[in-house]
């Protein structure tokens, strides 16, 4: 055939693939964890690879290969691209756009690669140590599966591709898809999977359950194509051994997260109800009613504990992947980092610690960029080169706080004071700037002002993002900041989403619900202890002046009436105190929390809604809202 | 003769050739596609006789579009186009549905060869 006609249809969609993979590339360097500019760039290199082979480049054909092979284990790669391994293939992509001229011009055989050649497969050798285990796991689990399959009668048939054929396992596919359309099949010997080895010689074997003849089921072995010989008959089969993957002990069992979820559930809905059983044996009381209430109280209890904790994960398997990114992000950007991880035995409920692994991995990067110095800028200023941070979690009340901080150069407060100044969050610029405000500044959506000032790579900030999802899982965050001395962001969690402990109250005739991860105390609201905070209602407590929200009016519910000195609960969050005024408090409650949607219009004060015990429905208020 | 076939391979590069080693031998190419999407799409207009596939291509690959074409018409006969080192995959398309496999650098005849097998 002749190809010279292909060859300018050949040259410029090369260059247009190539041009994709230098741009993929940057975009690669800019976020090491992407996945997608890998894809991207593997699917322009492949096709690349594909057209050569057909125009008979060996040489070029050999270079996207490789370059190919090491993509792909970079695809499969839970880390992100390290700078050497992106600057590799930048070298790869560079000398393909320089060599397919000279391939066109029919010189692809002199066209010597030899030593990035050997560059790209020490990498992939690096690539492939780190990805070695995942692959252990993959494959032990396509055994087991393949270990199913029964062994059952019928015609014993063999069959042998040939060894020189292209790809044998897809011919053995093709052979087995075929047999598969006349009868049962069974006991394939190795097992399918092993079609896809590079190694499989081309030999296999199966029982077939069937009616047709003996030269039917060969004529339909053959028509797969490359077959060398086939051998139908009764002859025992030579079981081969077969890997099995057996757990050591009988101490785990893996369980679908689904129904640990499920579970989950029921358990909220008993708690509830186990509240609502002991609220009815309260208004009818007979000695025998109490102890069974009593029993199942503490039943239920212990099963709530047992469920929540086979649901908890230590924090670890989230932060083990932070010391590699924290490092290869120091290395794109000139600094030193260490990470250090501290409780990294701490539990958190699975799906609190799915949601924050991203939110952290975020303050990570912004200790990474904003906060921690080059390293000359560390000498000069008297710190070791070498910047620190740590990751820690600790308990926290009932929960769990994580911080992270960072020995950087912390927040300059003047430049968020103008900023805090020009959004109305202060009067003055001569204000002092608690740190309360500051995180509040910060986590605006859009912040930039920082950026503008440190940003090295060109990545948003986004505190907003964190805070919002901090609070989403009824969570608060609180920072602390000094200059020249870095950065401290501290995350506190509830250690399990699905039961929530609250403080429910009334207000008109409606009942809510206020967490009690938010509540300090609660007190009498008396006016006479009243004072006025910038034109506005405030507490003064034990000689500190709190500013007071009546929900009452905030709701504008105007059903009943408010007594003279109605309760109030003063909420907490950091070193941020807020009285809120209800007109009664009904106690403390175990609640399940519903998803909830706002309805459109609606004040931002809900962070979800629960059905209690007597089946009748409660708003939960978001407390941080409310601070 | 007269056999129609549909095209699917993101390169215009490869469409070509295969279009030319196909037309050669009096067959009919009513239609080629770029992605696995278009594939499905083209193929559920045109109803061709044989589909050559691509496997490695953007919006839906190969073996998806293969997938996708085989559940609404269990009959379809793809002829499934991979590269070097793709065994795993092939192996995933014939399972998905696909008739036969051609390994590029593709030979005339071979590809020839595979598509009489597919057309029975």
């Amino acid at each position: 055939m002749d190809l010279s006609r292909y060859a300018n249809l050949f040259l410029a969609e090369s260059r247009e693939h190539l041009q994709t993979c230098n741009r993929l590339l940057l975009e690669l360097e800019r976020s090491p964890h992407g996945t997608e500019p890998v894809v991207g760039i593997f699917r322009a290199m492949h096709t690349l690879k594909g057209m050569a082979a057909t125009m008979g480049y060996a040489k070029l054909t050999e270079l996207a290969h490789r370059t190919e092979n090491l993509l792909v284990l970079l695809r499969e790669r839970v880390a992100g691209a390290e700078a050497d391994m992106i600057d590799l293939l930048f070298q790869a992509v560079d000398a393909l756009e320089q060599s397919i001229d000279e391939a066109v011009a029919g010189h692809d055989e002199t066209l010597d690669f030899t030593a990035l050649l050997a560059k790209l497969d020490e990498a992939a050798k690096q690539a492939q140590s780190r990805t070695g285990e995942m692959r252990a796991v993959r494959s032990a689990r396509q055994t087991t599966d393949v270990a199913a399959i029964p062994s059952a009668t019928g015609r014993l048939v063999r069959v042998a591709i040939r060894p020189d054929a292209v790809m044998r396992g897809g011919r053995a596919a093709i052979a087995l898809k075929r047999v598969e359309a006349l009868g049962h099949v069974s006991g394939v010997r190795p097992a399918a999977a092993a079609f896809e080895g590079q190694d499989f010689d081309g030999r296999f074997s199966f029982r077939l359950h069937t009616d047709v003849t003996d030269p039917v089921i060969e004529a339909a072995i053959r028509g797969a194509g490359d077959v060398e010989s086939v051998s139908i008959g009764e002859a025992p089969v030579p079981a081969p051994l077969e890997d099995q993957t057996t757990v050591g002990g009988a101490r785990h069992i893996r369980v679908d997260l689904k129904r640990l979820d499920s579970l989950m559930n029921h358990m909220g809905e008993l708690v509830v109800a186990k509240g609502r059983l002991a609220e009815v044996v309260a208004m009818a009381p007979t000695p025998d009613l109490e102890a069974v209430s009593a029993r199942i109280n503490r039943l239920v209890t212990e099963m709530q504990t047992e469920v929540i904790g086979s649901r908890l994960t230590p924090v670890w398997q989230v932060f083990d992947r932070y010391p590699r990114l924290v490092r290869d992000l120091a290395r794109q950007l000139g600094k030193r980092v260490d990470l250090l991880i501290e409780g990294g035995d701490i539990e958190l409920d699975r799906a609190i610690l799915d949601e924050i692994g991203d939110p952290l991995l975020h303050l990570l990067r912004n200790a990474v960029d904003h906060g921690i110095e080059s390293p000359a800028d560390r000498r000069r200023a008297g710190k070791p080169e070498m910047g620190r941070i740590v990751i820690a979690a600790a308990r926290d009340r009932s929960g769990v706080a994580i911080r992270v901080t960072d020995d950087g150069r912390g927040i300059d407060r003047k430049k968020i004071a103008e900023r805090a100044v020009k959004e109305g969050i202060m009067e003055s610029v001569n204000e002092e700037l608690t740190d309360d405000v500051l995180l509040r500044v910060i986590g605006r959506p859009g912040f930039s002002t920082a950026a503008k000032v440190t940003d090295v790579s060109g990545r948003g900030v986004g505190i907003d993002v964190v805070l919002t999802r901090v609070r989403a899982l009824g969570g608060a965050a609180s920072i602390e900041s000094e200059v020249g001395h870095g950065t401290s962001i501290t995350l506190r969690l509830p250690v399990t989403l699905a039961v929530l402990r609250v403080l429910l109250t009334r207000v008109g005739q409606e009942r809510y619900a206020v967490p009690l991860a938010h509540v300090a105390e609660t007190v009498e609201f008396d006016p006479q202890k009243t004072t006025s905070l910038g034109g506005k209602e405030a507490l003064v407590l034990r000689n500190r002046v709190i500013p007071a929200t009546r929900l009452r009016d905030l709701l504008q519910v105007d059903s009943g009436t408010a007594s003279a000195r109605p309760p109030a609960i003063i909420l907490e969050s950091g070193d941020r105190q807020s009285a809120l005024v209800v007109d009664a408090l009904l106690g403390q409650q175990e609640i399940v929390v519903e998803p909830f949607e706002a309805p459109r219009g609606m004040l931002p004060l809900f962070s979800g809604a629960t059905i209690l015990g007597d089946g009748g429905p409660a708003l939960i208020l978001d407390a941080a809202a409310l601070l | 003769m007269g056999h129609t076939v549909l095209v699917c391979d993101d390169a215009i590069f490869m469409r070509t050739m295969i279009s030319d080693i196909l037309a050669q031998a009096g067959f009919e190419v009513v239609g080629e596609a770029e992605t696995g999407r278009q594939a499905v799409e083209k193929y559920r207009q045109l109803k061709p006789d044989l589909v050559t596939m691509d496997i490695v291509m953007p919006d839906m690959g190969g073996i998806e579009a293969v997938r996708e074409i085989c559940r609404t018409d269990p009959d379809a006969k793809v002829l499934m186009c991979s590269a070097m080192g793709q065994q795993a995959l092939v192996v995933e398309a014939i399972q998905a549905g696909a008739k036969d496999f051609v390994v590029k650098p593709f030979q005339p005849s071979r590809v020839l060869e595979a598509v009489q097998r597919v057309l029975g």
